[in-house]
Order: structure tokens, then C-alpha cells, then sequence
């Protein structure tokens, strides 16, 4: 009883700061609005010129067209995009002195990071719902059913909050905003390049291949391309624990790093 | 025994290469406004944040109403309140915001939020700006909603970090005037930090002066300020044998110039003015003028630490504070 009384706390806490990341963007949302415009760059004109080139069919997978299969990566890495600047957030509020007040309030560290890492999560639902939409203007042949459309979110959380989180535990070790900056730019090219999320796996040189396989990216793409393309749902429970693992994992290490950062 | 709001034994906080904390130990009694004093990079904050649980110490044990700040941080937490130095208030929010999502991490229950908000803000006379976007906020009005937010949860301990640094003297006596009234009205126990003499003796009800991590003396600001000596009067006059008429009188002096100026060591120097003047007179003596001084905390900051104040500023304490000035008076 006292542990579930514990554990309750933890998540309302993790909500309240949750509820404070939404009210500031409530106040602000130019961010939501021009963090679309990137992802939808990919989309139209990236998407719409490599899906002309003829020989690329040939080697995605389950009859897809390009676009198909490169909806579910644009999803992935407006995500991914977003989440892996997070830390600069922290560096910034401990700067400010933000974070020392929100940690001598009675709320855990690891329930500061979970909710911090939850704003992430629907910072990039709103992108999502923008790939999504112009896909459908493009034309591109989703599945839309209840089930797919409410998996898709449940990952573009999860990454989010996944990628959300390793940030902010670098950001406890880099410690200044300059240095994130580099950190986030040199994460997200060998993240999102050694991923299926703009060509498939195959086709990669052979030394990038187990990179892709250990990268929790790939499993992020693959489960909301199957979600959303193929309809074979086989692997999605592999992907969904393996997104899950890392989040938790850099989870933890966020919050261990968060009590490094104040003192 | 009573038990103290604050009980501090043998602290100390060792980084790689400063002792932050050395072998600090005192108590705070409840409904007590205590100061810590000192240059930036005294120890004062550090010992602040030990006992808020946000740095672990190295050696020694903090309670706060006898409860373990090391093993219950989460109970310590509950009951303290904190301003820290920096700006805390978030910008992007309206005020009343800030102060909700204080009062909901403090786990108030819904029922009473609402109108224990509403009490905190008229406290802070802020409630017209209640909904007004905090980053349009003067300093001093951001000081207050900063205050305001610790005050939510009415905590048994209230910690104000360096509570007036980068205000205007207007905002700094209205600062001073509510931390005086939230004492003398919900009896909160009160633990700040400050590099201002003024302030502490204005404010606080004893003092502890810290210098490179030590608690160099503790004490009421009177007993501190009278340890140093009495007053200094000062007389000039024409008549060279001033000083003469003036040990006739009872009085040692401690210059004996014949040229007709002598400082005296006294208590209660603008009582016996009156006194002092009279008997020279009738002696015969023609006084030009007379000053008083009387010793301030700096005094005793030399006198138990052998520097002044204004040393010993470290280059990032320095940046800190300007950073916290500029963007308050933005």
C-alpha cells in the first residue's frame, strides 16, 4: 500500500513537470509550428525526388513505394531531430538556477527527468500529426486504423522520450550549452544515417549494418513501418521492447547525471 | 531540551580542490531569523544546499527539525522552502502559474490550492500581476513571486539565498519589510544568506560570519558589533588641552593630540554626547565639533576574519551575480 502510494506519487509528480513543459509552450507555440516545417522539407522534396529514381523500388522491401516506406522514417526523425537538443533545456535551466529550485521541491530526480522526457514526448506527437497529414495530402497509402494510428504515437512518445533522456544524461556530463550543441549535431547524422529510416538495411555498406542493428532508431522505424505500411505486425513486440530497454536505460542514466549537474 | 529548527554539527564539504565547508557547527532556533555572512565563495551557499539535500556533505550531519537531512531528504524537502540567489522564476509562465506548479509539486491537496495561492500572492501584493507573463516582471517583483513560491507550502524553514542581491534599494526595504512580517506573522523559521552588513543587521536575529568555509563567530548583531569595541566619538576643539579636561571628566581617550582633537572609547556614545559637551563647557573649552561612530558588521568582519568584505570574490561568482543583476533589470 505504501509502495503504491509511492509509485503514485511519482507519476503525478512526473506529470506536474510535464504539465509545466506544456504550459510554457502554451504560452509560446512558434517552436511547434517551426519544428514542422523540417521534417515536412524531407517529406515533400526529399521524398518526392528520391522516390523517382527508378532503380530505388527494386530494393524496399514488401512492395512499397518509397514514399511508403519513408513516411514511418520522417516520423522517426522529426522525432529524433528534436529530442537529441533536450539536454541543452537542462543545461540552460541549471544555468538559470531553474533546476536547484525543482530539485529542492519534494519530487524525485528520476520523476523530474520522466516528466521533462514526457514534454518531449508531446512536443513530437504535434510533429507527428504534421508528417502524417502531408503525407496524406501527398497521397501516400497509409493504414489508418485505430490500432496503427494509436501505436504510431505510442513509439513517437517512447523515441522521443528515449532520445530525450540520452541527451539530457550527456547534457550532465558536457555541462554547457556550446558543448551540446556539439554533441546533439554529431549524434543525430550517425543516428539517423544508420538507420532503415530513409533506405533499407540491404543496401547499406556492410560495416554500418551492425550499427543499425544496435541503434534503437531502426527499431523505431521498423515498428511504425509496419504499423503504418506493411500491416505485418511479427516483430512489432521485439521493437516495442527494445525502444522500451533504452528509454529506461537512459532513464536512469539521466537521472543519475541530474544529481551531478547541481552540485 | 528544545528542539531547534535547525541543527548544523561538524559539516564539512570537500570538492577536489577546496574545502567548500570546513568543521561548521551551530543551531537556529524556531521562529528565528538567522543570517549567515560572508564574501561569495564563503560557504554559504553550499551549507544551505547541504541542508536542503541538494549536495551531499563529506563529513558531519545536518537536522532539520530533528529529522536527518542526509537520509529523509524527501521529508526535509517537504517542509523547507528555498529562493536560491539565481533567477528562479520561470519567464515563460504567467506568475500565478509559477506558483501552482509549486504548490502541486509540494502535493497540496486541490481543494485548498486554489485560495492558499490566492493568499500567498496577496501576501506578496502581486495578486494584480497574477496573470501577467513573468518575464515583463521588474526584479523586485520577481524576487517576490520567487518568494511567494516557496511560501506556498507553508514551510516550517524558509531558505532565502542572497534575498535582495541586484535590487534597487526601493524593492531591497519591501524585501526586507515581508521577510520581517512573514516571521513575526506564521512564526517560520528563517535561514538566509548575504554579503550585505545592512542587510543582516536590518534582518537577522543572530549571525553566523563565514570566511573560506569557516563559521568564524556567531552571535546577536549588538553583542557582535560591541564585542569589537564601543563607539568612537570624536572631538574637535580649539583649545589644546582638551584632552586633559576630557580624562577630568572620566573618560580614557585613545589619541592625545595637543592640538585639540581626541577620540574616545564609549557605550551608548549619543547619550553621553549631551553629558560630555556640558562638563567641557563648564571647563572652559570652546568645541568646534563632535562625531559619532559606531561599529558596524564590518568591523567585526575584520576583526574575526582579518579581511574585508568586498575580497574574495571568485571569477564565477562574480559572473553569476552580474548575470542575476542584468537579467533583473532587464
Amino acid at each position: 500500500m505504501k509502495a503504491l502510494k509511492a509509485v503514485g506519487k511519482y507519476f503525478s509528480n512526473a506529470l506536474i513537470i510535464t504539465e509545466l513543459e506544456l504550459r510554457k509552450i502554451r504560452h509560446d507555440q512558434t517552436q511547434i509550428w517551426v519544428r514542422m516545417v523540417q521534417p515536412a522539407l524531407w517529406l515533400a522534396i526529399y521524398g518526392l525526388t528520391m522516390s523517382k529514381l527508378s532503380g530505388m523500388s527494386s530494393f524496399i522491401p514488401a512492395n512499397l513505394t518509397y514514399l511508403q516506406f519513408m513516411t514511418p522514417g520522417v516520423l522517426a526523425q522529426s522525432a529524433l531531430f528534436v529530442a537529441i537538443f533536450f539536454g541543452i533545456n537542462v543545461v540552460w535551466e541549471r544555468d538559470l538556477g531553474l533546476l536547484n529550485k525543482l530539485l529542492s521541491t519534494p519530487a524525485s530526480r528520476s520523476s523530474i527527468i520522466l516528466g521533462k522526457a514526457l514534454s518531449a514526448g508531446v512536443r513530437g506527437m504535434f510533429q507527428a500529426v504534421a508528417v502524417i497529414i502531408l503525407a496524406l495530402i501527398l497521397k501516400v497509402h497509409l493504414i489508418m486504423t485505430p490500432l496503427s494510428i494509436i501505436g504510431v504515437f505510442v513509439i513517437i512518445v517512447l523515441v522521443s522520450m528515449c532520445f530525450a533522456c540520452l541527451s539530457m544524461a550527456i547534457a550532465s556530463l558536457v555541462k554547457t550549452r556550446e558543448r551540446m550543441m556539439g554533441f546533439g549535431q554529431v549524434m543525430t547524422m550517425p543516428l539517423f544515417f544508420a538507420s532503415s529510416a530513409i533506405y533499407p538495411i540491404a543496401i547499406m555498406p556492410a560495416w554500418i549494418k551492425p550499427l543499425a542493428y544496435v541503434n534503437p532508431l531502426t527499431y523505431v522505424v521498423e515498428a511504425m513501418r509496419d504499423l503504418l505500411a506493411t500491416g505485418n505486425l511479427h516483430t512489432l513486440p521485439l521493437d516495442f521492447l527494445v525502444i522500451a530497454a533504452a528509454t529506461v536505460l537512459f532513464l536512469v542514466l539521466a537521472s543519475l547525471g541530474l544529481k551531478k549537474m547541481v552540485s | 531540551m528544545e528542539e531547534k529548527a535547525i541543527v548544523v554539527q561538524n559539516l564539512g564539504k570537500q570538492y577536489p580542490h577546496v574545502k567548500a565547508v570546513d568543521n561548521v557547527s551551530f543551531t537556529v532556533d524556531k521562529g528565528e531569523i538567522f543570517g549567515l555572512l560572508g564574501p561569495n565563495g564563503a560557504g554559504k551557499t553550499t551549507t544551505i544546499r547541504i541542508l536542503l539535500t541538494l549536495i551531499q556533505p563529506t563529513s558531519g550531519e545536518t537536522l532539520i527539525y530533528n529529522i536527518n537531512t542526509a537520509k529523509n531528504s524527501e521529508d526535509v524537502r517537504r517542509m523547507c522552502g528555498y529562493v536560491p540567489q539565481d533567477v528562479s522564476a520561470d519567464g515563460d509562465l504567467t506568475a500565478y502559474e509559477n506558483v501552482l506548479i509549486s504548490a502541486k509539486l509540494y502535493g497540496m491537496p486541490a481543494k485548498e490550492r486554489k485560495s492558499r495561492i490566492q493568499e500567498v500572492l496577496n501576501f506578496l501584493e502581486l495578486t494584480e500581476r497574477a496573470h501577467d507573463m513573468v518575464n515583463t516582471f521588474s526584479g523586485g517583483m520577481m524576487r517576490r513571486l520567487e518568494i511567494a513560491q516557496a511560501l506556498v507550502n507553508r514551510p516550517k524553514v524558509l531558505f532565502l539565498d542572497e534575498p535582495s542581491i541586484g535590487l534597487d534599494p526601493n524593492a531591497r526595504r519591501i524585501i526586507w519589510g515581508l521577510i520581517k512580517k512573514l516571521r513575526d506573522e506564521y512564526n517560520t523559521t528563517i535561514m538566509m544568506t548575504t554579503h550585505d552588513m545592512g542587510e543582516a543587521d536590518i534582518l537577522c536575529d543572530r549571525i553566523g560570519i563565514m570566511n573560506r568555509g569557516h563559521l568564524a563567530t556567531i552571535g546577536k548583531p549588538a553583542e557582535l558589533k560591541s564585542a569589537v569595541g564601543g563607539d568612537i566619538i570624536t572631538i574637535n576643539s580649539s583649545n589644546p588641552n582638551c584632552f586633559q579636561k576630557v580624562k577630568e571628566l572620566g573618560f580614557s581617550t585613545i589619541t592625545n593630540s595637543p592640538d585639540g582633537h581626541c577620540d574616545l572609547i564609549v557605550n551608548n556614545g549619543e547619550t553621553l554626547i549631551p553629558q560630555l559637551l556640558d562638563g567641557l563647557k563648564a571647563r572652559g573649552i570652546q568645541v568646534e565639533s563632535v562625531s559619532l561612530k559606531k561599529p558596524t558588521l564590518d568591523d567585526v568582519f575584520l576583526k574575526y576574519t582579518g579581511a574585508r568584505i568586498e575580497e574574495g570574490d571568485t571569477y564565477a561568482e562574480t559572473r553569476r551575480s552580474r548575470r542575476a543583476f542584468t537579467r533583473r533589470t532587464k
